[in-house]
Formats: structure tokens, sequence, C-alpha cells
């Protein structure tokens, strides 16, 4: 049937055609592509020399930093004590260590620095301290963080020294190696209970305040340990993911010491979808109303040790500025304007941002930028968002991490019941 | 060409050196390197979850190396610092994939260290996620009518629960869960890792043209 | 810093060798140091015991391989061959066509192991590359090796025994990845102790292919000849160094990985399909190929440079930076041979393009040669640096690895069974109106199945490498793209069908085939 239709075509060849080849030059063309990719090629080459050795500088760098971050030099340094002194301990402690009465307890001709030295500055650099606290005969009942672990050995040495003898008529300073051995001891131990504990330490402290009896545990204690510690039937414990001490881990956010209304909020919104996070949705359409502030309150009144490191090679310096300063020239102002000096934060709506994961940080930077995440009051992140390049939200974020943690709230910034149940009302409308 | 024999010993002489150029030149030079230091072999039941991991296929989604900050923003996505030859000295099968159909698991164990949000993940991706479309892996569990002493109940939410009874992970899904909580790369990567710096340049040129634009400002 | 520099050195190194030697090779062709097949040499093709008809001085180029006797030994075992690559192409279409549909609607499948994506996709590789393409092209090559040397086949019945071999290896290897047995490498994943029986396999086809080269009847070896005959040794050489147990781990492993992987596609299926496409475009037009000093260009800066381009599967991951340069310059390299293959097999095409009217196996081949330019440039430019950061980690390089491996290999290779069969058997295809069908639902499947990963490939790499976009977006975003691919799968596996019944009916058809008759399958 089908071989009617056939036509034959007289150009074809019969079957016998046999293929060959025929003896042509290479066209030109050929030739100048082949050389220049050729030269294309020694180009690659050499750019990727020039690649390695810029990689390799950048991890010298990193390197040099860890290494003189770790170094254990035996004699402090009094310039460097002076210069971390005012990094890290001079925002609320004054620049010559002088105070604020009744709220920051001076460190200049101060009787709990004569009589402890630099041993005892130490230790509560070390631990942090909270609670009723008299100095000079003051009273004082404030929340230091601890900065264990975020100032190295050699860093606590030279601070230390430099309040004992550089602030203080003290003649002994504290090597590195000797600040290490305290360290092993009292590395991991919550911060001292005020003056009444901090009086075991000092021999011949004056008379100190009774230490404040941790709020007796109601009945929801219990409860809110089961949610944190197991979950429910439907919900994740919170701890299987932000840690036992609620440091948080990469994207996953340091909770402990944030504001309870803060988190409150936060939870609300994920229920009605304000804030994207599947997980997280997830978990807070799980929880009922009793159960989220319960939990608020737990973790805003936790204080632990800080779980961050800079990670994203980030540029501390730069991080520092607009932390500190902003940078007006893009329009972002600073940090702590909003977040509280050291970035503590600010209840009941401003969190604590010191001591919180990079990666966290970096991640919600980009997503308000992107406009993923657009629950901040009034819109401020997110223009300060979009402000900033992708190096400046790693730099900020890394310098962030390199912060002492939030100390947990006092009972007072607490959120009870029905104040949470109006402010999820506000946040419905904002939205 | 009319000689097969030149034809034949040519070609197998090109092969021979691709293969000193591409696979014994860097085999010896990452051996010489080892493990990185504070990477630990894989435990028993890791060995064991990473069996069920290969014969599931999780490769073909997942990628386990996470690019430089030079190139990608894996790092702020939780992913996970750069990784270096030395970081996979104990894996056999490699699993380095090549596609990222889902995200980068090298670092899961630090972004998602939760044991019940694995397994309810692995039950179903879309208890979580409705836009997922990972695959559900409903064969590593079990429906029971009550839990027995050391079962792993999986949390789910009601529209996913079993309408009496519960859901229980078999062994092969806690194993599976438990090399993915042991995916951990937080230590730092020795000085000399090995590792594509390609991108190094071409980053610090992108730098240095937004750092003269910010000046001219 | 001093090791850097000696490791940049072996790197340059080996690029000024592959260098040296393509410009060595050039030299000697423009100096004519090269032997060319000039007239003595194509006169000598001509052995004196053919028959005066067959083998005129005044048709040189001319002989007749029916009446020789050649084509009626090799037909058993081509179409042992043939049979079982177009099952394997229906098996592997099936399983790629379900990976496909679990992609957008992962729960459709979520009921046994056996089922899930992650092995639906890998049954699907292994049953195309080793099952489908690989058989297709022994099938190629066993037609056309004896039809250029003048000779029959030789070693018929170790060739059949191969084939069984080779079958049960496939069949194997895609069962124990089916029920989660695998040794979980890309393109490796068939576990090593199944790998011995397809080494065996493949030692079945070597031995014959080098003994009928032996006995050949003429001089020169054409093109074709040069790609399979070298594609046969490369092969079980890759197969074997890749999958011996216990010698690879850690990067190292994936280095090897890559090497492999990427050569098969190289050193194994681009032989296979350039060289059947460098026999049949002459051969159905009637024209010699342009020129012999180009393919010899053309075949050598293959093997120099695609067996280094592996890497690239790497960049930007935990092996040497220098390693990865040396496959990014190799892959940018392969222009070179793709445009020396391009130019040889599309001139003599175009200089012919009413052929493609005539002859539906030429259409199939053609396409495929288009397909393999196409590959090959997409290839060299997704391996610089800038391009593959985008598209690195996303189904944008699926498209690009079915550009290759479908649209260039595969569809020459359907090209060579439409061209092939009826000489083999002896009969006509009884519906050469499907065979049309057939051609158009694969090009046009695939053109919905590349573009829709494509565009949805960059749009994913943009996504994921833009910060402040969650991951999620890179996700949802590709979901329409991947329902695309699936609609282009499903035209492509639609093709398949018709080609099986294509080859179903003739299976039926009485023999209508004349000996002495014109060179087309069909024409409408």
């Amino acid at each position: 049937m089908m071989s009617d239709k056939m036509k034959k075509d007289p150009r074809l060849p019969d079957e016998t055609f046999e293929p060959f080849e025929e003896t042509r030059r290479i066209p030109l063309p050929v030739y100048w592509i082949a050389i220049a990719l050729a030269i294309w090629g020694v180009f690659m080459l050499v750019e990727t020399s020039h690649s390695t050795q810029v990689a390799d500088k950048a991890r010298a760098q990193l390197d040099k930093q860890e290494q003189t971050k770790t170094a254990q030099v035996s004699a402090p340094d009094p310039a460097a004590g002076k210069a971390l002194f005012s990094d890290n301990c001079a925002t609320c402690h004054g620049d010559a260590g002088e105070g604020v009465a009744g709220a920051f307890p001076p460190l200049h001709g101060s009787d709990v620095v004569k009589l402890g030295g630099a041993q005892a500055v130490t230790e509560i650099v070390m631990r942090g301290i909270g609670g009723p606290l008299n100095v000079n005969g003051e009273s004082y009942d404030g929340e230091m963080p601890a900065f264990g672990s975020v100032l190295s050995d050699k860093e606590i040495s030279e601070i230390a020294s430099y309040v004992a003898t550089g602030l203080n008529d003290g003649t002994k300073t504290i090597s590195a190696s000797e600040v290490a051995d305290i360290r092993k001891v009292s590395g991991d131990m919550d911060p001292w209970n005020g003056g009444a504990e901090l009086a075991g330490l000092i021999n011949g402290l004056p008379a100190q305040p009774d230490a404040k009896t941790p709020a007796a545990k109601g009945p929801d204690a219990k409860l809110v340990a089961q949610l944190v510690n197991e979950g429910t039937d439907t919900v994740w414990s919170c701890a299987s993911c932000h840690g036992e001490k609620g440091e948080g881990l990469e994207t996953v956010p340091r909770l402990a010491g944030l504001p309870a209304a803060y988190l409150v909020k936060q939870l609300h919104d994920f229920q009605k979808g304000a804030r994207f996070n599947d997980s997280m949705a997830y978990v807070a359409k799980g929880l009922s109303d009793r159960e989220i502030i319960d939990l608020a309150n737990y973790y805003a009144g936790m204080s632990s040790p800080s779980g961050a490191t800079p990670s994203l090679q980030g540029d501390l310096k730069r991080g520092a500025q607009l932390a500190k300063e902003g940078d007006w020239s893009i329009g972002v102002p600073a940090c702590f304007t909003c977040h509280g000096p050291s970035g503590i934060g600010v209840a009941p709506e401003f969190p604590g941002i010191a001591a919180q994961q990079p990666s966290y940080v970096a991640h919600q930077l980009a997503m308000w930028a992107g406009g993923a995440r657009h629950n901040s009051p009034l819109g401020l992140m997110a223009g300060i968002s979009k402000a900033l390049s992708d190096a400046d939200r790693r730099s900020v974020a890394d310098y962030l991490a390199s912060l002492p943690p939030v100390p947990g709230s006092k009972p007072a910034d607490m959120v009870a019941m029905t104040t949470s149940a109006s402010a999820a009302k506000e946040s419905s409308n904002d939205q | 060409m009319n000689r097969y024999l030149p034809l034949a010993i040519t070609a197998l002489a090109i092969l021979a050196m691709a293969t000193l150029f591409l696979v014994i030149a860097p085999g010896m030079q990452i051996g010489a390197q080892g493990p990185s230091p504070g990477l630990n072999p894989y435990t028993e039941a890791e060995a064991r979850g990473r069996d069920v991991y290969v014969s599931m296929g999780c490769l073909y989604c997942h990628s386990q190396q996470p690019r430089s900050i030079a190139q990608a923003p894996d790092a702020e996505r939780g992913w996970g610092r750069a990784s270096v030859a030395g970081d996979y000295a104990y894996d056999n099968p490699h699993q380095l994939g090549t596609m990222r159909t889902g995200p980068d698991l090298m670092d899961i164990g630090d972004r998602l260290p939760s044991q019940g949000w694995q397994l309810t993940h692995l039950y179903q991706p879309r208890a979580i996620s409705s836009w997922s479309i990972m695959p559900a892996y409903p064969y590593l569990f079990e429906h029971k009518d009550k839990a027995d002493p050391g079962d792993v109940v999986v949390k789910l939410p009601p529209a996913y629960a079993p309408k009496t009874g519960v859901i229980v992970a078999k062994q092969d899904a806690l194993d599976l869960v438990t090399y993915l909580q042991g995916m951990k790369r937080q230590y730092a990567p020795p000085a000399d890792g090995l590792r594509d710096d390609g991108y190094a340049l071409i980053a610090a040129e992108q730098q240095k043209q937004t750092d003269a634009a910010k000046a001219s400002n | 810093m001093q090791i850097t520099e000696t490791l940049g050195l072996l790197l340059a190194l080996s690029f000024i060798i592959s260098l040296l030697a393509l410009t060595i090779l050039i030299w000697a062709i423009a100096n004519k140091q090269v032997h060319t097949p000039d007239a003595d040499d194509a006169r000598s093709i001509f052995t004196p015991g053919e028959g005066a008809e067959i083998d005129t001085p005044d048709k040189p180029h001319h002989f007749d391989t029916e009446r020789s006797g050649i084509d009626q030994v090799s037909a058993s075992p081509v179409m042992w061959l043939i049979a079982a690559a177009v099952f394997w192409l229906i098996y592997g279409s099936l399983h790629g066509l379900a990976a496909s549909l679990e992609l957008h609607l992962p729960d459709l499948m979520s009921g046994a192991a056996q089922m899930t994506f992650g092995r639906m996709r890998t049954v699907h590789l292994n049953s195309v590359a080793y099952g489908w393409a690989s058989q297709a092209g022994l099938a190629a090559v066993f037609w056309i090796i004896p039809r250029i040397f003048h000779t029959k086949l030789r070693m018929v019945g170790m060739v059949k025994l191969g084939i069984v071999l080779w079958n049960i290896g496939v069949a194997a290897g895609v069962m124990a990845i089916a029920n989660g047995w695998t040794d979980g490498l890309e393109w490796l994943e068939i576990p090593w102790q199944i790998d011995i029986v397809l080494a065996l396999g493949a030692a079945c086809f070597v031995a014959p292919l080098i003994s009928t080269t032996k006995h050949r009847e003429v001089h020169h070896i054409y093109v074709s000849g040069w790609y399979f005959l070298a594609a046969v040794l490369w092969f079980p050489v890759l197969f074997i160094i890749a999958n011996i147990p216990g010698v690879h781990h850690g990067v190292e492993q994936a280095t090897m990985n890559w090497w492999y992987a990427h050569n098969v596609l190289g050193l194994w299926l681009t032989p296979l399909g350039v060289g059947t496409a460098y026999y049949f475009i002459p051969k159905i037009i009637g024209k010699p190929i342009y020129s012999y000093a180009v393919s010899l260009v053309g075949f050598w800066a293959l093997a120099l440079f695609y067996s280094q381009v592996g890497i690239h599967h790497l960049i930007g991951g935990p092996v040497p930076t220098w390693l990865v340069t040396l496959s990014v310059v190799h892959s940018v390299m392969m222009f070179v041979p793709v445009i020396a293959v391009a130019i040889n097999q599309h001139v003599t095409v175009a200089r012919n393009l009413w052929a493609l009217k005539e002859s539906m196996p030429l259409r199939f081949i053609w396409f495929g040669a288009l397909s393999y330019t196409a590959a090959s440039f997409q290839g060299s430019i997704e391996a610089l640096r800038s391009v593959n950061t985008i598209t690195h980690f996303t189904h944008y390089t699926v498209g690009h690895a079915h550009l290759g491996a479908y649209a260039f290999v595969s569809l020459v290779l359907m090209g060579a069974i439409y061209q092939i069969v009826p000489r083999a058997t002896g009969k006509y295809f009884p519906f050469p109106r499907l065979i049309a069908w057939h051609f158009w639902l694969n090009v046009i499947g695939f053109a919905v199945y590349f573009l829709s990963l494509t565009i949805g490939g960059v749009l994913q790499g943009l996504a994921q490498l833009d910060a402040t976009k969650p991951f999620a977006d890179s996700v949802i975003l590709l979901k329409p793209y991947l329902e695309g691919r699936s609609l282009g799968g499903g035209l492509m596996t639609l093709g398949h069908v018709l080609l099986a019944i294509n080859l179903i009916a003739l299976g039926f058809a009485k023999k209508t085939r004349e000996t002495e008759t014109d060179n087309m399958v069909a024409a409408e």
C-alpha cells in the first residue's frame, strides 16, 4: 500500500553510496576562534591565581583575629584594658567609671572593687549580677549581663586589671591564665544573686540587702516546663530548636531575655499570618493564649549566656558604627537608639538584639528588606533594612553577636493575661 | 587516519591524562589533608540513618555544600559556613549533590535540631509548609492504636493526624533524624582547608565598587 | 602558599598540554603531515573481490552492503539491541514522567518507598542512560562498523551474549535502586556487584568490534569509526575505575564521580551520537562530508577537552580551586570540536535541505545534530563562573542535560533506528505517518520541556542568590515550570510509544522491501 505512494526523488542516492570526506582546508575562522579561546583560557588561569590569593589573604586575616583573641599574654596591657572598658563597660558605668546614681553603680572608688580586687571584678564580669546590691552605701537593683561568653580570658584580664588598678588604687592585676581558672569554675554559673551572694566572695563587704527569693513557682511552672521541654501532642518542644537555655543557633533566634510583650506579639503574628515562618506558624496555632503568655514570661525572665559568635565574615568596625551611630549617608539610625544601650532592648516593643544569632539577624534584616517580614512598628525596620547593603547586614549581625547577652527582665515587665489580650487586639488593628 | 592501534593508544592516553588531573592529583592533595579538626566520625545510628538518606535519594534535591559568602547568601539562610574538603572525610558515598530543589542540608543539625520537627516533616512536609514539594515518607512510620513504651509518637496537627490511634516512628525514621541532627559544621574550618576560591576576586571587586560609590556620595 | 603555587603550575601544565596537542595536530594537518584520504586511498576502499557493478572506477564511493552479505550478519544482534533499547526507553520515560509529576503533585505516589521521587528519578536515569541510549548507540555501532569496514561482523554469538548480560545487568540494577539498594553516586547508582555483570557484557561488545576492525577490508577508517572505536575503549575504562569498591571516599569520590559522569556523556554517549550522525547524514543525502581535516580537529579536540570538563559540576564547592578552573577552561575550549563537527555536518545538510523533506530518519538525525551544537555551546557558557553561580543547583541544569542526552543523542539514535530497521528486516514501516507524528511529538514536547526548565531554572537560581527572598520563594515560583516540564515530558513519552508501535507494526508486516530500492524509509 505504502509503496505506491513512495515517490522516488531523482536526486536521491542509491543504497550503495558510501559516506566519505572531502579534502578541504580548515576554514580560517576556526583558527581565530581557537586562538581567542586559548588566550582567554590563559587569562582565566591568571585570574584564578589572583582569586586564590585574595581568599588566602582573607583567611589569614581571620586567623590572625582568632589568634590575638585567644593568645595567652601573662601581663595585661593597661592601654588595651582602657579601650576594652570604653567599648564594653562605659555605656552604663560611664567613661571614668563614675556610674549613674541609683541605676548603675560606680566602679571608680567603689568599695566592692577595693575590697574584692581584680579577682572579684573578674567573677562579676564573667557571670553578670542582678538584684539588690549596695555600693558605697547606695543601693542598686539592676541587671548586668554576663560577659564570660563574649570576652576572651585575655580581654577579661585586661578589663579587670584596668578596673582594679587604673580606676582604683589597687596594685594586683590578674593574668589571663588566672581568668581561665575562674572560667573553669564559674563560667557556666548563673549571675550573682545581688550583694547577698557577693558577700560570700568578698571578705568584709559592708552590709548588703537580702537577696530576692525567686518568685514562688505557681501552678503554671510545671505546664510551662512541659511545653518548653516536651511540647504537646501536636506541637514540638520550644527547647528542641531554641536550645535548653533559649540561646538559639543559626537562623533559630535567641529568646532568653526578650521582652514578654514582644514575644506575645510575634506569636500572635505567626498565628494570624502577619509574620511568615511555617514552623512557627504551626507552633503558634497549636498554643492557647494562656500558653503563649506563660511561655513569653518564661523566656523574658531567662538569663543565659550568649550562644552567638560572629560567623558571617562581617566587618565588626562597620557593624559597631551602624549599631552605635548609624549611617546618615544612607539614612540609617543607630540600632541602639531604639533597641537600647548595647542592644539590650526596650520593653515592650523593641527586642534585645545583643547576643542574637548572627544568621537570624542577617536573615531577618534581609526579609524586611525584601518585604517577606513586615510586622515592625510603623514599618521602621523595612526602611532601615532596605538601606543596608548585603555586607552591612552581615556586619551589623556579626557585631551584635559579639555583644554580651541581654539579662532576663524583671517581673514588672512581664505580661499579664489581660494586657496581652489588648496587645493582641492592637496588633490586629495594625494589620 | 587508517591505523587502529595508534588511535586506540592515543585515545586511552588522553583519558589517562584526564584521570591524572581530575581524580589522582586532587585525590592525593585531599587525602594528604585528612579530616577537619573538630569533625567526628559517624556514630552507628548516624551511619544507619545516612544509609536511609542515600537509599531514599535525598541527594537528588538536597545539596550538602554551602557556598562561600563571596558567592551566595547561604550563610545568611542559616545553611552554615562554606564547607572544605576535610569536612567530608568520613563520607562514603559522598552526598555533595547538585540540586537545590530543597535547601542545603550540610548544617541542618544546627538549624533544625528538633527531632519532633524532623519526624513531623518526614511524615508529611505539607503539615508544616503548605508550599513544600518534598515527598512524604509515610512508610518510615507505623500507625498504632496505642503507643508502646519506648515508641516515639509523631506530633501531628489535626488535619494530618489519624482519626484514631497514633503515628509512631520506625527505626529507619529515627536513624535518619539522628543523622540529620548530627549534621553540624560549627567548628572553625582549618586555615588550609580546600575549596573553590574562584569567587573571592569577583566579590572583592564588587565590594570595591560599592565602597567607591559610597565614598562619592 | 607553596602548595598553591605548585598546584597552580600543575593546572597551567594540563591546559598547556591540551593546547600544545591541538596546535601540533592543526600544524600537522596544515602541512599534510597527517595522511589524508586522497584519491588513491579512496580507490583502495574497493577491494578487487567485489563485483564490477558494485565497485566500478566510474562509481567511486559506492559499495553494496546488502548484496555483499554484511548487513545480514549484523541484522540479528542489531535488532536485539534495538528491541531492548526501545523497551528501556519506554520504561525509563514512564519513570521520568512519574518523577516529574511527583515534583508538583508530591502526594500523588507516596504510598510506597519504591515510588518516591528519589528512586523514580534514579530508575529513570539508569534506564535511559544504560538501557536505552547505550544499547541504541551500540545498535548503530554494530550496524555501521561492518559497513564502513566492508567486512561482516565477527563473533556474533559473543555480541548476543553481551546483550543478554547487559540487559540482565540493567534490569537488576534498576530493581536494586527501586528497592533502596544503591551505591549512592549520581550516574553510578547501580550496585557494584551488579556492575560486574554490566562490565562483562561490555567486554562482550568490545572484543567483536576489535576483531571486526582487524579484519577490515578498507585501508582508511571513516570518521564514524574513530568515534565508535575510541568510545568502546573509553567506556569500559571509565566504568571499571569508577565502580571499584573501597577506593574512593569523601571529596575525592566527588571529583571521581563527576569525572565519570561527565565522561559517560562526553566519551561514550556523545561519540555514539556524533559517529552515527557522521555516517547517516552523508549516507542518506548521498553527498560527502565537508572536510576531512575539520573532522580530525573535531575528534581529537573532543578527546582532549571533553575528558577534563567534569569538575564544572562542583564549581563553588569544597574542591581545590585549580581543579575547578581546569574544568571551566576546558569546558570553554569545547567550542573548538563542536564548531568543527557543526561545520562538517550542518554544511552537508544545509546544502541539501530537500533531503529533510524526503527522509524522516534524516529529520531526526539533523535535529539531533543541531541539538549537539546547541547543547555544547550552552554547556560551555554554563561552565563560566558568572553564569554557573545562577544555574548550578537549579533545574536549568536538568534542561541542559536533556538537550544533550535527549534532543541530541536520543533523537539521532531514533533516526538511526528508523533508518536501520527496514534494512535489517527487509520490511517497510506500515504507518509512515506515525513516524512524522513521533517526530513532532518529540520536538514539540522537548521544546516545552526545555523552555520550562530553562526559564524556571534561571528564576529559581536568581531567587536563591537573593538574600532578601525566603527560600520558599524559589520553590513556589518554580511550580508552573515543573508543570510545564510534565506536559513536555508527557508529549515526549507519547512519541516513544509511537516508536514502539511502529516497530511492532513492522514486525507484523509482510516482507515488502526489495533489495535495490531507494534509500528512503517513507515519504509523505
